[in-house]
């Protein structure tokens, strides 16, 4: 062997890691730099060395037949292996990656499609675990140096390690002492592919020894590196490598670089191969001295900005405490847990609230990366990044809030995006409840958040279109193809039209009209025209032509009307229940578009469904709709209500029919003392038995009443409905002239004989 | 030495409850023997040796050392290191976790003193907390030395030794901000003598209070700025509160030479679930609901409920503790408001206790109490 082969064993993501990694390659000037990462992200590592790649970053390899089986690989600025790419790309060296690639490892999504699983991430993390395997090799040796757990041995060794100047010694050790942790732990079946992974990476540095690269650094995980040097390269044949490698079946691979954010580094949202502090870690990478004094005053400065009270005599008291902490604890500076705890007892005074804040945006921190644009990617993605541009929309890892004025262009033109997008699959913003509670239409308020795993997202929907439009326009034709359901594909048509995507809507339309034909429910048709009426009415804010609709409403409409009876004929309790509802949706949605040409007939059709004998929920509800609409007038109202209530009738039909009637609002009531009169009597002329069966059905009618309705009704019954009505005071039995003549003479005195 | 551990023995029939000095003064010596870390000035222990005897351990000369507070440990520690750093500790928590019992220990193991102590009332005056005179000498010979009266705080700052403030918040305010310029300059003006006591090295203040009760003086920021504040929690899981309540009993049981024996592990486990349902609103498995009484529900109620539940069966019964023995405490403790209270509890017995396996004893017994 001529090379000189030098095996950095690090710890993904640390910073001590990192800064130890620099210099070991400043000490060796290797010409070659070998890195634990997938080999077929090969072509996309040189763009590590562009000025506009911003870390946190991650490659992203992933299948193009089937996107979703997509693995990340996050780099931080504070990431050894990111340190040794810029290192090698800017010092003319030769980097690769030696991993075992993408495309020979086993899919793992053998079942369909795995996403939606964990925001669509699939995010295969193991390989950039910390020493991957469990039981962790790092607890092993901890418990041994008398430390509680492996990442604090870990950190006090390796991650705060601070000038040193012998890093090559160091590594040496970190590979010795993983050598002995992986004798004692044996073989560990973790990982399933990490022979191979392991053998891969053997293989490629034994080429690049035939190459005749003379100095040669290896970047890889701690675990790894007992493996890799050269003596093992000795004793573990180099055929019998090849032979594990040939083995595995390869599939096709793309990778391209996308923007990462820290909060994806970290353990907590379910990415397993983190840190739990990326912002304290790169807090640790930044600077190199009195890193609790510069925390601290972070610290501070950050609750001054979220006008929490922070002095200068505090920060210093808690330089102070977590000092005293590290030093009770026997560690050489104070930590992040020293730090922490110093904070939230001085700084926070024990109030456990502003300290998650500082958690969520100081010890996590929410930096998202940048990519350079010529970073192959796919059309779809360049689209909408150009989009993105050129509606100045930012792309950020906060939450951020859009108030968009539809009128304006720029604005119209966002919100088609973010609906678009919404079509896609791909939530970048979604509507606040605020806007869902406001009913103005040219007005709409958005949450947007980017998340690292749109970048999946995106490449998913490339499939459907080069461009968002054409995507979005291809996706919803594929969807209304597959819909079965009018009402689902009347709901896809309202997000077309906000969408704005003309050629879709003709696609759409026909397939409404193709199902609205055969279908066989008038509950789905009912169901269907109340987002279609919407279009029609407000379709035209958007400048989207709701002209197209229009035709569709009528169509539906006619079917309504001839189905809608037989549809009423034979309904139990809780079917009626539910064409109640649909009953007066279709009725809200036809009065807001408010044109003849729809109303005419539905309150035709209403008519004769008061007049049916079908369950009496429906019928009551017609005639309240036509009392409401004006389309009867109250005479009408009150003899078909004395109809409904008449002895003659069914108890149990008759209070559902008061049930359809009343329900929602008592309003008539208030204004019609005749109606309640009748309402009044028909209650009172009910035997006892009879009344019992009904008063649960009544109470629950009436309970739906607004409080001062009820007040009112309430009121004036108590009032004797003949304070209204003369006739009934007539019938008065109990006023007594006898005893009111008694009370005579002394009204007279008091009033001045001006009584009669 | 062991004339003066006798008397110190020989003390502790008689006093009702023993310093924590004097208790543990053989556990102290122990540990000042093996301390070989640097202590603060006028600490009789280092950082580590305080945190040890806190949460006990065993130590190289194999004295073991018991456990006085259950719990986590890095709370103690930034205690004692916040002491360490000459800056005030305020311990916060409900009523019952333990805030007076770690000062004082705190105090007995740094200073060897625990007797320094101001207790904190609606009534307590500024001379509690600064210095009183004696009248007749004041009157006889004017305003001297002598005819000054000095209290715990002025005592502890001579001396250099930590001070107690025992519930800081019920103090008013305006007396609670005496403790700024004690705290802030380390020293206590005398100004009829034209005087000052200077704080010693080792002086220090440990004041214990409750956020959530009724009738509390809130800390003003300029008060709150000079203390690190400690949140003591309630014990997290249910077999910590259970070896805290069984050791505490055990100990007052010695104390209160009750010849009954420390109930079975299985009791106290018993009222101790009662106690944590009650307090957190949820049945243990999760699976109910629980309205919570309108009482704290602390570990130190359950605490005295066991040991009553002793001293019922010692004097009364066979010495063995039974159900009935500590349904009255239970009662007692949880049934505070005559109404609300009551409700709570027999919803309570209905919904949990009554369902339970093995609980039927105390069911009854709670049902004849109540």
């Amino acid at each position: 062997m001529s090379g000189e082969l030098h095996i950095l064993g690090i710890r993904h993501h640390g910073p001590g890691s990192a800064r130890m990694v620099s210099r070991a390659l400043r000490a060796i000037k290797p010409d070659a730099v070998l890195i634990e990462g997938p080999a077929d992200a090969a072509d996309v590592v040189p763009l590590a060395a562009a000025a506009e790649m911003v870390p946190p970053v991650a490659i992203l390899v992933y299948d193009p037949q089937a996107p979703s089986d997509a693995s990340f690989y996050p780099f931080a600025e504070f990431s050894p292996e990111w340190q040794a790419i810029r290192w090698g790309l800017n010092n003319k060296a030769e980097v690769r990656f030696i991993d075992l690639p993408q495309s020979l490892r086993p899919r793992r999504v053998a079942k369909g499609d795995a996403v939606g699983e964990q925001d669509g991430v699939t995010a295969e993390a193991e390989s950039l675990s910390p020493a991957a395997p469990r039981p962790d090799p790092l607890e092993a040796l901890a418990h041994a140096a008398g430390f509680a757990d492996g990442e604090a041995w870990w950190g006090r060794l390796i991650e705060e390690r601070r000038g040193d100047d012998r890093p090559l010694e160091v590594f040496e050790a970190i590979s010795e002492a993983m050598g002995s942790a992986r004798a004692e732990l044996g073989p560990t079946p973790h990982d399933p592919d990490e022979p191979a992974r392991e053998a891969h990476m053997r293989r490629s540095i034994r080429a690049a020894i035939k190459e005749g690269y003379e100095r040669i650094a290896v970047v890889c995980g701690a675990w790894h590196a007992p493996v890799l040097t050269a003596g093992s390269l000795k004793s573990i044949a180099a055929k019998s490598d090849e032979e594990i490698i040939k083995r595995l079946t390869k599939h096709k691979t793309a990778a391209t670089w996308v923007p990462w954010t820290y909060d994806r580094l970290a353990y907590h949202s379910g990415y397993g191969a983190g840190v739990t502090s990326p912002g304290w870690y790169e807090h640790l990478w930044l600077n190199h001295d009195q890193i609790t004094a510069k925390w601290l005053t972070k610290v501070a400065r950050f609750m001054r900005e979220e006008d929490l009270e922070a002095s200068p005599a505090s920060v210093i008291e808690s330089v102070r405490l977590a000092e005293s902490l590290a030093a009770l604890r026997g560690r050489s500076i104070a930590g992040l847990d020293e730090l922490s705890e110093a904070t939230l007892s001085i700084l926070c005074h024990g109030n456990p609230l502003p300290m998650r804040v500082i958690e969520q945006k100081l010890i996590v921190g929410n930096r998202l990366g940048e990519i350079p644009d010529h970073a192959p990617s796919v059309p779809l993605q360049r689209d909408l990044t150009a989009q993105q541009k050129s509606l100045r929309m930012k792309v950020s890892a906060d939450g951020t809030e859009l108030d968009l004025d539809l009128r304006k262009e720029t604005d119209g033109l966002r919100s088609r995006l973010l609906h678009r997008l919404a079509v896609l699959g791909i939530p970048w913003g979604s509507l606040t409840a605020d806007q869902k509670q406001r009913s103005s239409t040219f007005h709409e308020v958005w949450a947007l958040q980017w998340k690292p795993e749109f970048a999946v997202a995106v490449i998913e929907a490339a499939r459907w279109g080069n461009t968002v439009h054409d995507a979005a326009a291809a996706c919803v034709q594929e969807q209304a193809e597959r819909a079965g359901e009018l009402s689902e594909l009347t709901r896809l048509l309202d997000h077309v039209m906000l969408a704005d995507l003309p050629g879709a809507i003709d696609a759409l339309i026909s397939r409404i009209q193709t199902l609205s034909a055969v279908a066989a429910s008038i509950g789905g048709l009912m169901d269907a025209l109340p987002p279609l009426a919407r279009i029609l009415r407000y379709g035209n804010v958007r400048k989207t032509d709701a002209a197209l609709v229009e035709p569709l409403v009528a169509g539906l409409l006619a079917r309504i009307c001839a189905g809608l009876l037989p549809a009423c004929g034979s309904l139990d309790d809780d079917a009626a229940e539910e064409m109640l509802g649909r009953l007066d949706a279709v009725s809200a949605a036809l009065h807001t578009l408010a044109r003849a040409e729809f109303t005419e007939p539905w309150r035709a059709e209403l008519r004769k469904l008061g007049d049916a004998d079908i369950h009496g929920l429906i019928a009551g509800r017609a005639w309240r709709v036509l009392l409401d609409a004006q389309e009867c007038d109250a005479d009408l109202a009150a003899a078909r209500i004395a109809l409904a209530l008449s002895p003659g009738n069914d108890p149990g039909q008759a209070s559902a029919w008061v049930e359809g009637f009343l329900s929602g609002s008592g309003a008539v009531l208030v204004h019609d003392a005749r109606l309640l009169a009748i309402i009044d009597r028909w209650v009172c002329s009910l035997p006892a038995a009879t009344f019992e069966q009904v008063c649960p059905i009544a109470r629950r009618t009436f309970s739906t009443f607004a409080r001062p309705e009820r007040r009112m009704i309430g009121e004036s019954l108590k009032r004797g409905l003949g304070a209204t009505q003369q006739t009934a005071s007539e019938g008065d039995d109990d006023y007594d002239p006898a005893r009111g003549r008694l009370v005579d003479p002394v009204l007279r005195l008091i009033l001045g004989e001006v009584l009669p | 030495m062991s004339k003066a551990s006798k008397e110190a023995s020989g003390s502790v029939s008689s006093v009702m409850r023993e310093t924590a000095e004097k208790q543990y003064a053989a556990e102290l010596a122990a540990l000042a023997k093996v301390d070989d870390r640097e202590r603060p000035p006028r600490w009789n222990l280092s950082p580590w040796a305080v945190v040890t005897y806190l949460m006990g351990g065993k130590l190289k000369d194999g004295t073991e050392i018991s456990a006085k507070y259950v719990g986590n440990r890095r709370i103690i520690e930034i205690a004692v290191a916040t002491l360490a750093t000459d800056r005030a500790l305020l311990l916060l928590g409900v009523p019952g976790t333990a805030k007076s019992w770690v000062s004082e220990h705190l105090a007995a193991a740094i200073s060897g003193d625990s007797t320094l102590m101001v207790q904190g009332t609606a009534g307590t005056p500024e001379e509690a907390i600064r210095y009183g005179w004696n009248y007749a000498l004041l009157l006889a010979k004017g305003p001297s030395r002598e005819a000054l009266v000095p209290g715990p705080v002025m005592r502890g700052m001579a001396e250099g030794k930590i001070v107690r403030v025992e519930e800081l918040t019920r103090v008013p305010s305006e007396v609670q901000d005496t403790l700024i310029t004690i705290l802030s300059e380390k020293t206590m003006p005398i100004p009829e003598l034209n005087e000052e006591t200077r704080a010693v090295k080792g002086f220090n203040i440990i004041a214990t209070a409750n956020d959530r009760d009724r009738g509390v003086n809130e800390l003003s920021s300029a008060l709150k700025r000079r203390f690190s504040t400690v949140v003591l929690p309630v014990p997290d899981s249910m077999d910590d509160e259970v070896t805290v309540v069984h050791r505490r009993v055990g100990q007052i049981g010695k104390a209160l030479e009750l010849t009954g024996e420390v109930p079975a592990m299985d009791e106290i486990r018993r009222v101790v679930t009662i106690f944590r349902e009650l307090r957190d609103g949820k049945s243990v498995d999760g699976k109910s609901k629980l309205k919570s009484p309108s009482g704290s529900m602390s570990t130190a109620e359950a605490i005295s409920v066991v040991t009553s539940g002793m001293a019922l069966a010692s004097h009364f019964g066979d010495g063995k503790i039974k159900a009935a023995d500590v349904a009255s405490g239970i009662i007692g403790a949880i049934v505070k408001d005559p109404v609300q209270d009551k409700v709570v509890m027999q919803e309570y017995l209905e919904t949990v206790v009554k369902e339970r396996d093995g609980w039927k004893d105390l069911y009854r017994a709670c049902k004849d109490v109540l």
